[in-house]
Formats: C-alpha cells, structure tokens, sequence
C-alpha cells in the first residue's frame, strides 16, 4: 500500500487506449470493444494469447463491478462510480490496467484458488485472471482501486 | 455483445448457438434461452460454441447452471465444436471432467 496514486506510466506509452465508463455491466462490453481495436493494431500476437489476456481483464473488471459498488444505490453508482480501463502492448507485453472509486477490494490473490466443486456456478473468476497472466497486482491508493495485469507476448 | 440461434433436430435435441461473448453480460441471455426450451419441453440441449468469441468464469456458471436445470428435468446438456480458445479456458478450469466437448451437434447425444 501506498500513499500516492501510482504514476499513470501506461498512459505516456504509445499506442496506449483508454475509456471511462460508469461501473455497470456494460462497461464490460464497452471494455472487450476496446480490445478488439488493440488486436487489430497488433496482429502478430496470437489468439491463444489474446484470449487469455482478455478473459483475466474481463475476470478483474467484472469483480470490480460486481463487489467493489455492492453497497452503492442505483443513483449512485449511475452518477459517480466509474472505472477507468487501459489497455496497451509495450516492451514485449500486454499491459492492463483498471482504476475505481469503489470500495476496497477486500481479499488475498495469494490465497485464490479454483472452486474444489466442479459443479461451482461461480467462485473461478479471479483464480482464471491469476491462471491467465504473467502478473496480476492489485493496490489501493488515494481512495482508489488500482489493478495491474501484464502478459509476456 | 451476443445473439443466440435456437433451432431443434429432428430427434427433440434442442440447439443453442450462442454467437458472441459468453460474458456476464451474455451470460443471462444464454440462462433465459435455456430456460424457455426446458419449460417448453426440450431436456435435451447442445450449446454450438462454434461461434462463441470469448468465454469467461461467468459464462461457465451459465453452462453449469443449464447442465442442472436439464439433469434436474431428467435430461441432460452437451457442449460441441469449440474454438481452440475457447477450449483453452473450459481445460484450464477442468470444466472438461464434466463437459466433454463433442465435434458435432447432431452426434452430442449419440454416446
């Protein structure tokens, strides 16, 4: 933990996308639109890649709508709450960043595992981005949500 | 985004061919599409993920929930034709060990 926002380091790269949205699920598709932009700029990374990039960003940024605004009204999350995502392929990785005005994120990603119940309908998010990517950080600071995903390409 | 082609073979198996992102967003879309075959009489369903884009932890608690709901109405749900991607994500989860992927739709039912 920091007292400091971290410096927006992915912003000053090249090529570097970014969208604000408000915290609601169709952020998440707002989001995927915006991958499909990065991919089409960079057709040299495969699918297999992509996919996992994608469906880590797409674990967190759900996690991030669903829990860090849970004790929000309606209002307030249509009003105030909003996510910033950013997305960018530098230095021979996808880096992925999400920044939030919700609620501290409350949990270990040191102790997120898979469900023991194949038959689990829910409880794999977070462990699928942990599987998915080279890095998975997460960091609260300034009264903000900060996760980090980087993946080698 | 995502749409769903619903048809059913001539043997009563019941088809959903989801064609876009199995997301959270998409995932109550592909939960109701169930639900209207089971309460229409279909037990028997194959999901086509031939044209699914993109899977997610939240689309695999849809398919899960669909394989009950259709054990529970004495039937069952089988799963065909996933990209190489998608088939990533449903063996990194081991969702395999209860959903075996089959290479055709008309032949899900046939083992």
């Amino acid at each position: 933990m920091t007292d400091e926002p971290p410096a927006p380091a992915m912003l000053d790269l090249p090529g570097c996308l970014e969208v604000s949205a408000p915290a609601t699920l169709a952020t998440i598709d707002i989001v995927q639109d915006l991958f499909r932009h990065l991919w089409a700029q960079h057709d040299d990374i495969d699918a297999a890649t992509r996919m996992r990039v994608e469906v880590a960003a797409v674990e967190v940024l759900t996690n991030i709508v669903e829990h860090a605004f849970a004790l929000d009204t309606a209002a307030r999350v249509t009003e105030q709450r909003r996510i910033t995502s950013a997305l960018v392929v530098a230095d021979g990785e996808v880096q992925v960043s999400f920044c939030d005005n919700g609620l501290p994120a409350e949990l270990d990603l040191s102790r997120v595992t898979l469900p023991d119940d194949d038959m689990a309908e829910s409880g794999r998010g977070l462990a699928m981005a942990l599987a998915s990517v080279d890095e998975l950080s997460y960091d609260r600071a300034g009264g903000r949500n900060f996760w980090r995903l980087r993946c080698r390409v | 985004m995502i749409e769903f082609d619903v048809h059913t073979l001539a043997s009563g198996v019941g088809v959903i061919a989801p064609r876009g992102r199995l997301n959270r967003v998409g995932a109550g879309g592909f939960t109701d599409q169930v639900g209207t075959l089971v309460g229409a009489g279909t037990h028997r369903i194959v999901v086509d993920l031939a044209e699914v884009a993109f899977l997610d932890s939240s689309g695999l608690g849809a398919l899960i929930g669909a394989v009950k709901t259709t054990r529970k109405s004495g039937g069952d749900l089988r799963i065909a034709r996933p990209t190489d991607e998608v088939l990533s994500i449903l063996e990194l989860t081991n969702i395999t060990r209860i959903l075996r992927p089959r290479d055709s739709v008309e032949a899900a039912f046939d083992d």
